[in-house]
């Protein structure tokens, strides 16, 4: 089975801090970290590799020091991983990098399934695995929490976590996926898998390896423009620390909470 | 006084017996060739000459279980001076003449010691047998949920009986042997024991009487013949192994101190351990030394909790699995089981507190801590398997340096202090590192503790400064729970950061045993080389220097010693010193000093949750400080406050704990307040 994992590097929202705000973040905020969400996809990616054989290739686009999140993917256990990485890239929308995405997919040649995160933390838009699927004309199966898969007869079925319910589908291959963490439980990599993957080759693709012109990608590519981008203000909060017995303190609690239509 | 025909006969049989032995004893010396590394074997005169002298006054047993260690003692010395005694006899068999003198004192004083060690060894051992056969108390067996591999109780049994019967046979036929010859040749004062019971003989003729002293001769040298091919097998051989074991071990920086695992060597496939010959040779050979007195087991304070490890029981597995497969191993089969198939359960490994108490307490020098951690850096390397609470910490130290995850200025600390704490750029030119570690930085407690430290120095007038934001986590936590290759960046970071910092040149202080461990004893081994201190050994070298003032106040306390401050470092006098400097009174918990009996927290713990048994062992640990009616608990680590103040917060804030560092500055602003 030919299975691709589509992955992001992203900045780590645990350095946010008093003295680092959103915006320092996205400027400085080294080192970056895989996307948490893709975390989820690789393991997927890697559990059906181990289930139906077959090979897991991580396709990332980005800045060049993105190979560090390509080789956590190997790490893990992928086969090969791929970094698109141009300058004319900077600035696209979801769109114009599934546009990338797919013509990387289609370079690649062989594909039954291909797994993406939910969302990345950093944009969260949750739409460049569902474009990639438009693109490619196959079906969309996103917020995934349980994934069978049959490569022979063709088909998977997939139990999405919706907000209204679990919603359980079954679907033809190729096939898009979008998982959720309620999926799996990411692997931690070995020593042996980190070495392998310090010594392993990352392909790099730019946009002429994919035959894409400059006008189809990047902010010229893009139907959404972003204008600002701006911290938004600190709400205002009070701290009231609630003393005594626990069961005062709980029937105190209570009160307060109804007090202030809270529950 | 053998015939020829007697003669022919006995060395017939011994050259059998010390070849049959000699193979044993050849595989035994293949499987240990097996493991990695090299036995230690430098200086080993002097280590021989101190290894007998530990030997002949038993003097590291007497610390626990006295009236049986006294009773082992007779059977040892028993046993040693028989070496003596069975040449003595082979010689009076086999040299025509030769006779035990009845006139010269020499001899007189060798029949006496003979005698009288005869009749000690006997008393020991039938005390032995007695209590492992008929009394069988719990110190001698294992709790349920602990793994034994099969036929390891059943083999342990059989061996003591074994042995015990021999050593029965071997020392009571020559001990009527002894007795028989008075009968024959009349009264001698210098055999008193052997003396009452030859009147049982006087019945007997005097052809009787030789053919008795024949019977007893070969019995008493016989059964040494019969047994010796089956020594190597038994754990009777701790005789010859336990010394060797103890002379060959490895010279660690500490007792804890790790080895080190070459990560830069490309054709090393093998990361930690999960077979047994993956282990190192004094690790195998620790199989070999085991005894099964189980005083390690005594003193784990997760099988004194109920949890799955028992360091013993361990050390038992390895030794019946040597055992039955011992010729395979030592012609270089494949050594197909894992440690955990069979020694060891998954929940007994990451039971470990890494104290060291079983270590520090073992006759025979082993070191199952070691097996136990290198099983971790197997399953965390090689596997990516641990359990998952630990993956916090590991990303925090991956991503924010320290394993709380946190991202907060590591100085926060400082910001409620009336003076400034400068960092290393500020002071430059400073004399003392000041190393906060991670709990100082972000726990709460310990933020209070790193204020009470800058606030005794500032007071002392010490030229110290602080690392700031470029400190990070020691990686002590990931090294403990064998995360091996995450503590190689952590130490490579810090190093390079203090190296800049110019501390290589100065002095570091630590606020917890774990880092002033990890950078003092282990960090050598990465090219970092420190001077390192505890802050409870500078808080009493400023006492000492009288910087601080001495105190009025007068409270009772009593003192945790942590692991890494006392048994991994050695430092029991400075934090007691410090405390009784600063006007306390000492009540003293029964476990201390090098038996400290953990807080829960050490081998990477407070990490995650505890592994399942009866009870957590801060609680223990808690009951036992609360016990001796002091007011306040002292404490030197972060960790130790963290799980002692939990179980005081369990148990309904019956105490305070505090760490020294915090009672030396109430005591010493007590003072200061007195006098305005």
């Amino acid at each position: 089975m030919n299975i691709i994992a589509l992955i992001k590097q992203v900045p780590d929202t645990a350095q946010l801090s008093p003295i680092v705000d959103g915006l320092q973040l996205m400027q400085n905020g080294q080192p970056r970290i895989v996307n948490p969400w893709d975390e989820y996809t690789l393991e997927t990616a890697i559990q059906l590799k181990e289930s139906h054989g077959g090979k897991v290739t991580v396709l990332c686009v980005g800045k060049p020091e993105s190979v560090e999140a390509l080789k956590t993917g190997l790490a893990m256990g992928a086969d090969e991983a791929i970094l698109i990485s141009d300058d004319t890239l900077e600035g696209g929308d979801s769109l114009a990098t599934a546009r990338v995405l797919v013509k990387a997919i289609e370079k690649i040649g062989a594909c039954d399934i291909v797994v993406g995160g939910r969302a990345s933390i950093d944009d969260n838009h949750a739409a460049t695995a569902v474009q990639v699927a438009a693109l490619m004309d196959v079906p969309p199966i996103s917020y995934v929490a349980e994934l069978t898969v049959e490569p022979d007869a063709g088909h998977l079925k997939a139990v999405r976590l919706l907000e209204t319910g679990r919603e359980t589908v079954t679907t033809t291959l190729p096939a898009v996926v979008t998982v959720v963490k309620e999926i799996n439980e990411p692997r931690y990599p070995t020593f042996i898998g980190i070495r392998k993957a310090a010594n392993a080759e990352i392909l790099m693709w730019t946009l002429v390896d994919l035959g894409l012109e400059a006008e189809e990608v990047g902010v010229s590519g893009s139907k959404l423009i972003r204008t600002g981008l701006e911290v938004p203000q600190a709400r205002e909060a009070t701290l009231e620390l609630i003393e005594g017995a626990p069961g005062d303190a709980a029937r105190t609690l209570a009160e307060r909470l109804i007090e202030e239509q809270v529950i | 006084m053998l015939s020829p025909l007697e003669k022919i006969l006995f060395i017939t049989l011994t050259l059998t017996s010390l070849l049959w032995t000699f193979v044993t004893f050849r595989r035994m010396v293949r499987v240990i060739q097996r493991g990695s590394g090299s036995l230690r074997w430098d200086g080993l005169v002097g280590r021989a000459i101190e290894g007998a002298g530990a030997l002949v006054t038993q003097g590291w047993m007497i610390r626990r279980r006295p009236l049986v260690s006294i009773l082992h003692a007779f059977v040892a010395w028993g046993f040693i001076f028989y070496f003596l005694v069975n040449l003595t006899d082979l010689a009076e068999g086999f040299i025509p003449g030769f006779r035990v003198d009845y006139d010269t004192p020499a001899w007189n004083i060798y029949r006496l010691l003979t005698d009288l060690l005869t009749v000690a060894a006997l008393a020991g051992v039938i005390f032995l047998l007695g209590r492992r056969f008929l009394v069988r108390p719990n110190a001698l067996q294992y709790n349920d949920n602990v793994l034994l591999r099969p036929g390891a109780l059943t083999g342990l049994s059989r061996d003591s009986l074994i042995v015990g019967l021999f050593i029965l046979g071997h020392v009571g036929s020559r001990f009527i042997g002894a007795s028989v010859a008075i009968t024959a040749e009349g009264a001698d004062p210098w055999q008193p024991m052997a003396g009452m019971v030859s009147f049982s003989w006087a019945t007997l003729s005097g052809y009787q009487l030789e053919i008795a002293r024949h019977v007893c001769w070969w019995l008493a040298l016989g059964l040494i013949l019969a047994f010796l091919p089956y020594f190597p097998y038994s754990k009777h051989a701790h005789l010859f192994l336990g010394p060797l074991n103890w002379m060959t071990r490895p010279n660690r920086r500490s007792m804890g101190a790790l080895d080190v695992v070459d990560f830069e060597d490309e054709t090393i496939e093998q990361f930690g351990v999960a077979r047994l010959t993956d282990l190192s040779r004094t690790q195998i050979l620790d199989g070999f030394a085991c005894i099964a007195c189980n005083r390690c087991q005594d003193v784990c304070p997760a099988y004194g909790t109920g949890k799955e490890l028992s360091p013993s029981a361990m050390e038992v597995n390895k030794r019946q699995y040597l055992k039955e497969n011992l010729r395979g191993l030592a012609a270089g089969e494949e050594d197909a089981a894992e440690l955990m198939d069979y020694a060891i359960s998954e929940s007994a490994i990451w039971g470990c507190l890494s104290c060291g108490a079983c270590a520090e307490v073992c006759p025979v020098s082993n070191e199952p801590m070691f097996d136990i951690l290198d099983i971790r850096r197997e399953r965390v390397l090689m596997n990516g398997s641990f359990p998952d609470e630990l993956r916090n910490a590991y990303t925090g130290m991956e991503r924010n340096g320290n394993p709380w995850q946190m991202s907060e200025d590591r100085l926060a600390w400082t910001h409620a202090l009336d003076f400034a704490v400068p960092t290393v750029e500020q002071n430059p030119d400073y004399d003392l590192l000041y190393w906060v570690g991670c709990a100082g930085a972000y726990d709460p407690a310990a933020q209070r503790v790193a204020r009470a430290n800058a606030t005794l120095m500032h007071k002392a007038g010490i030229n110290f400064a602080v690392l700031g934001n470029a400190e990070s986590c020691t990686g002590d936590v990931a090294r403990r729970s064998g995360n091996e290759h995450l503590f190689y960046e952590m130490a490579k970071g810090n190093i390079e950061t203090l190296n800049a910092a110019g501390a290589d040149q100065k002095r570091i202080m630590t606020g917890c045993p774990h880092c002033a461990h990890t950078l003092g004893k282990e960090y050598v081994d990465f090219g970092g080389h420190y001077e390192v201190i505890h802050h409870t050994e500078m808080i009493a070298e400023m006492q000492e220097q009288g910087s601080l003032e001495p105190a009025r106040a007068v409270s009772s306390v009593t003192f945790h010693d942590p692991c890494y401050l006392g048994r991994h470092r050695g430092s029991y006098d400075a934090p007691r010193a410090s405390l009784e400097e600063s006007g306390a009174n000492i009540a003293e918990m029964a476990r201390r000093k090098q038996d400290s009996f953990c807080c829960g927290g050490g081998g990477a713990q407070v990490w995650k949750e505890e592994e399942p048994g009866s009870e957590a062992v801060s609680n223990v640990r808690f009951r036992e400080a609360a016990s001796t009616g002091a007011e306040t608990l002292a404490v030197g680590c972060p960790f130790c406050s963290r799980m002692l103040g939990d179980a005081n917060a369990r148990a309904g804030e019956e105490m305070q704990v505090k760490d020294v560092a915090e009672i030396v500055l109430e005591s010493v602003e007590a003072t200061t307040n007195e006098h305005e």
